[in-house]
């Protein structure tokens, strides 16, 4: 790529963002909104910078939490869906609950989890896998549904057992739907984490409870910057196991990058 | 032509001369940083007896809950009035704020530490060198203060959620509390409960305290008296008979009972009331408390410059 070609793709994104953040510490510096209602930019990186270590050992202590949980929910929620798709019957009976863990209010139950599992990691990672769990069950199980009935025919037709019909025709069929899954688990993961962590300690969720008790709103912002930092480093993770294991042969991931 | 705009003046004034009216009774907003107990007491008691109406003043309390941000909603004008404690006013004037103490409940801070009466612990020293866990605000800070004060601490350090559930179902749990509150609801449900005062170690901010914008104070200058008046009449009236607040806030508040009212209401006394103190002198503050609190809390370096203490608090 040459520099005007790549200056042409980074564009687009940092344009919004440098003018939202302009205009933030515009408004901040005039006293137009005052800095314990909105921080201005130039205070939460200072935040960033004087808290540097403090910050960087709760995200690997969130981030360490959410892939456990990511990786959870991916097993739980893959088996789940695997299940549900064998029978009818199965999913008549079973797919209801796993509604449940898309609507469970999370904060409501957090208590609980810590009665359940203790403090520390295991709640923190309890409620990431709850939070991140059905959109894997979801969309895998829509993928599970949605070979192609000719192929399966032809499955048929060279008397495949059940186990290789799903290993080699089902699941790979299913890997665009499971990553987009995946996609929006992980997001959800980083979330669960943070809420366990209120609760459960440790980690940036515990840095946001500390900074807002002391009305420390550029730590506050300064933490949730590096939450969604996180969110962002999983779904991109996300996208370079799913263009490796697809772009050889899935439309979805040709010519996309 | 004409005929139609008195049919509208007809129609459009009343409906203006109610709006008027109502204006004149808008309830000024008072916002509590808890459920109601016994810590509110006498605001309950003033609105019961009327305090507040004899002075033109439609007061309306509403209840609070963990993370209910007080001060900042005072800080932003979402209401006029409502309950801190003191270390929190001086965080919020030294991030730019303009917030003020106006009338302190508590002389004496009610924050503690309770624990399990068979661990056998003496001291909050104790609660701290033993393993185990302490629920506790993080970042709060009498947290910090007791981290200071009680270096290479054993015990593990855990977010405070509200209740006592955990305390219950866990032998070597401790976690913080209102003297006046939990170990009482603690004893309710079968489980003795020993409690260390944090002011007892040295952090002692006034607690309970009702905070209001100065700018605001400015604006409504008798609104503002005749308001802390009405409350230090509510505070009087219910340390004398606490009966009818408790019934209203148990109705408020189911989740303590009216013993554990009744009871609380009974231990806070000598937390309200310094020594001797008359009736007229309920919830005044000093100069040299406000000034040893700001030291506390630039020595914890949880503010970076020392805002001016007589801008902190207005004793009417």
């Amino acid at each position: 790529m040459t520099l005007n070609a790549r200056l042409a793709s980074w564009l687009p994104p940092l344009l919004p963002l440098i003018v939202s953040l302009g205009a933030a510490e515009i408004a901040v510096r005039l006293a137009w909104v005052p800095s314990y209602l909105v921080p201005a930019p130039s205070e939460v990186l200072q935040s960033l910078l004087d808290d540097r270590s403090e910050l960087a050992l709760a995200a690997w202590a969130t981030l360490s939490s959410a892939l456990a949980g990511l990786a959870l929910s991916f097993l739980a929620g893959t088996f789940f869906a695997i299940v549900l798709s064998s029978s009818d019957l199965a999913r008549r009976a079973f797919y209801p609950y796993a509604v449940f863990f898309q609507t469970v209010p999370i904060i409501s139950i957090a208590p609980l989890l810590v009665i359940w599992f203790g403090f520390g990691q295991p709640t923190v990672i309890a409620s990431a896998t709850i939070v991140s769990v059905f959109p894997i069950i979801a969309s895998t199980l829509l993928g599970l549904k949605s070979t192609e009935p000719a192929l399966l025919d032809l499955f048929k037709l060279y008397t495949a057992s059940s186990g290789q019909t799903l290993w080699m025709l089902k699941i790979p069929f299913a890997l665009p739907q499971i990553f987009s899954g995946l996609r929006i688990a992980s997001g959800l993961a980083v979330v669960g984490a943070i809420v366990g962590e209120f609760i459960g300690g440790g980690g940036l969720g515990s840095v946001v409870d500390g900074a807002r008790t002391q009305q420390r709103i550029d730590r506050v912002f300064a933490a949730v910057l590096i939450s969604s930092l996180l969110g962002v480093v999983l779904v991109g993770a996300v996208n370079f196991i799913s263009a490796l294991s697809l772009g050889s042969w899935h439309s979805s991931e040709r010519n996309s990058s | 032509m004409n005929v139609l705009l008195l049919l509208l003046s007809l129609v459009v004034l009343p409906v203006a001369a109610q709006t008027a009216e109502l204006a004149k009774q808008t309830s000024i907003k008072f916002a509590l940083n808890w459920k109601a107990e016994p810590e509110f007491g006498g605001f309950y008691a003033a609105k019961l007896a009327g305090s507040f109406e004899k002075r033109g003043l439609n007061v309306e309390i509403t209840e609070g809950g963990a993370g209910t941000p007080v001060v900042q909603m005072v800080a932003n004008s979402k209401v006029p009035f409502g309950i801190a404690a003191a270390d929190e006013v001086v965080l919020s004037q030294a991030r730019g704020t303009d917030v003020v103490a106006l009338f302190a409940v508590y002389q004496t801070n009610p924050q503690g530490i309770m624990v399990h009466p068979q661990r056998g612990f003496k001291s909050l020293g104790d609660v701290f060198g033993a393993p185990g866990t302490l629920a506790i605000q993080s970042g709060a800070p009498y947290t910090l203060f007791l981290q200071a004060k009680f270096p290479g601490a054993k015990v593990k350090l855990v977010p405070y959620a509200g209740g006592i559930a955990q305390f219950l179902t866990d032998a070597n749990h401790s976690q913080q509390c209102f003297v006046t509150a939990e170990p009482l609801l603690a004893k309710k449900k079968n489980q003795p409960a020993q409690s260390f005062l944090i002011a007892d170690a040295g952090f002692n901010p006034y607690g309970t305290v009702l905070i209001a914008r100065r700018r605001y104070l400015e604006q409504n200058p008798k609104q503002a008296r005749d308001l802390v008046d009405a409350i230090r009449d509510g505070w009087s009236d219910y340390l004398r008979a606490p009966e009818a607040a408790n019934a209203w806030m148990v109705k408020l508040n189911p989740a303590m009972d009216s013993e554990t009212m009744k009871e609380s209401a009974e231990v806070q006394k000598p937390f309200i009331l310094a020594a001797n103190t008359p009736s007229k002198e309920l919830g005044k503050m000093s100069t040299v408390r406000w000034t040893s609190l700001v030291n506390q809390l630039s020595d914890l370096k949880l503010i970076k410059k020392k805002p001016a203490v007589e801008k902190l608090f207005h004793n009417f």
